[in-house]
């Protein structure tokens, strides 16, 4: 979806940003959103009171309530599909295997044993 | 009744109203346990990060090699347990193998299914609050009454997931129970997967949408790039939805 938005509105959004690399991608406020993601994430109670105070301050009350609700969302939407063993949709596996590959997101599949690209399972790979 | 009073945040009325929506769910009798099951199965989840084998296993390169008994409350059984337990902890590293397992030891698919629908229910409401920064919501109380155990006849397992799915082309015609008439007009056209997931007890399968259209957001506005619908952007959404599931290790 991220590089859906990126086409659809002509901007030049860097996907590495989900990977962690440095900076904002070209995404206002990128850096301090995935710090906010992973600071929920994590364990560190001091660096998300930082976190979300620097939100508050840059972005606002809403953003931070809104950010939260996403990351609320996709902590257990995650589990959802990865307790299921749904597979990715040929349409999606075909329109983002590049940068599924260049990001290394297709070795989470292949940890589990799973084919990352059901197209692969089709044509019997 | 769920409340954000004291938050230091002002919450969205749509939000406090889909987690108090999902609050009361939990509580009541579902479609294969009752409300006493399923709120032990939110307060199990809540034991994950005190148990110190769930620890032993994230640490580990093979996760399955390590053996031992989980920290629960000792409500549910075993097998329960370590559904709940695997799915909260390390949902990235989970195996069909594993799922099978839990299936011959005693789980139905169906039953398996609801437990994944309060498990995300619970991971979800509790990350919002550590989100926002308010403590947990203490868990509510069962409510009286049996589940109804009614299996939709229009899910089956085509080889796509692991559980059995309802596919939207059986929803139409004649259906069988209340519940399918429900996911019949909800859905409509070309359904992702994830909103089929659950589909194998369409009550959680609606449920758990409902609450991920209010935090996240509603179907039609996912793709209206032209148009923004929170405070926060759709790239900034999707930079932190992405991001979320790198984290989790989520290949989906």
């Amino acid at each position: 979806m991220l590089r859906e938005s990126s086409k659809t509105t002509g901007e030049n959004y860097d996907l590495t940003l989900l990977t962690g690399t440095s900076g904002d991608g070209n995404i206002p406020h990128g850096a301090l959103l995935v710090q906010f993601a992973e600071a929920v994430l994590g364990s560190d109670d001091e660096r998300l009171r930082a976190v979300q105070s620097e939100i508050r301050a840059r972005m606002g009350d809403a953003a931070l309530v809104d950010a939260a609700a996403i990351i609320a969302t996709f902590n257990a939407i995650d589990r959802v599909a990865d307790s299921t063993g749904i597979p990715i949709e040929d349409n999606k596996a075909e329109v983002t295997a590049d940068f599924r590959a260049a990001l290394g997101i297709n070795a989470f599949a292949e940890k589990r044993g799973e084919i990352a690209d059901p197209r692969d399972r089709k044509s019997g790979a | 009744m769920i409340t954000y009073s004291d938050a230091s945040v002002a919450v969205r009325a749509d939000i406090v109203e889909a987690h108090r929506v999902a609050w009361g769910r939990i509580a009541r009798p579902g479609t294969w346990f009752d409300g006493a099951t399923r709120v032990a199965i939110a307060a199990e989840a809540r034991c994950v990060p005190s148990c110190a084998l769930c620890k032993r296993q994230k640490e580990a390169l093979s996760p399955y090699s390590i053996a031992g008994r989980h920290d629960s409350l000792g409500i549910l059984p075993e097998r329960v347990v370590e559904q709940i337990h695997r799915i909260v902890s390390d949902p990235g590293r989970l195996t069909r193998t594993w799922f099978e397992d839990i299936i011959a030891s005693g789980t139905s698919d169906a039953e398996y299914v609801e437990i994944v629908g309060v498990v995300a229910t619970i991971v979800s409401i509790d990350t919002f609050c550590r989100a926002i920064g308010v403590p947990l919501h203490p868990l509510p109380e069962p409510v009286a009454g049996a589940p109804h155990r009614r299996r939709p006849r229009t899910a089956r397992q085509r080889g796509e997931a692991w559980v059995p799915m309802i596919h939207p082309k059986n929803l139409e015609g004649d259906l069988d129970t209340e519940e399918e008439r429900v996911l019949a007009k909800y859905w409509g056209g070309v359904l992702a997967n994830i909103r089929r997931a659950l589909s194998l007890v369409p009550e959680e399968a609606y449920a758990w949408f409902q609450l991920v259209e209010t935090q996240y957001l509603p179907g039609k506005w996912m793709r209206d790039f032209a148009n923004e619908y929170r405070a926060i952007t759709h790239a900034q959404i999707e930079l932190i939805a992405g991001r979320v599931s790198v984290l989790n290790q989520c290949f989906y």
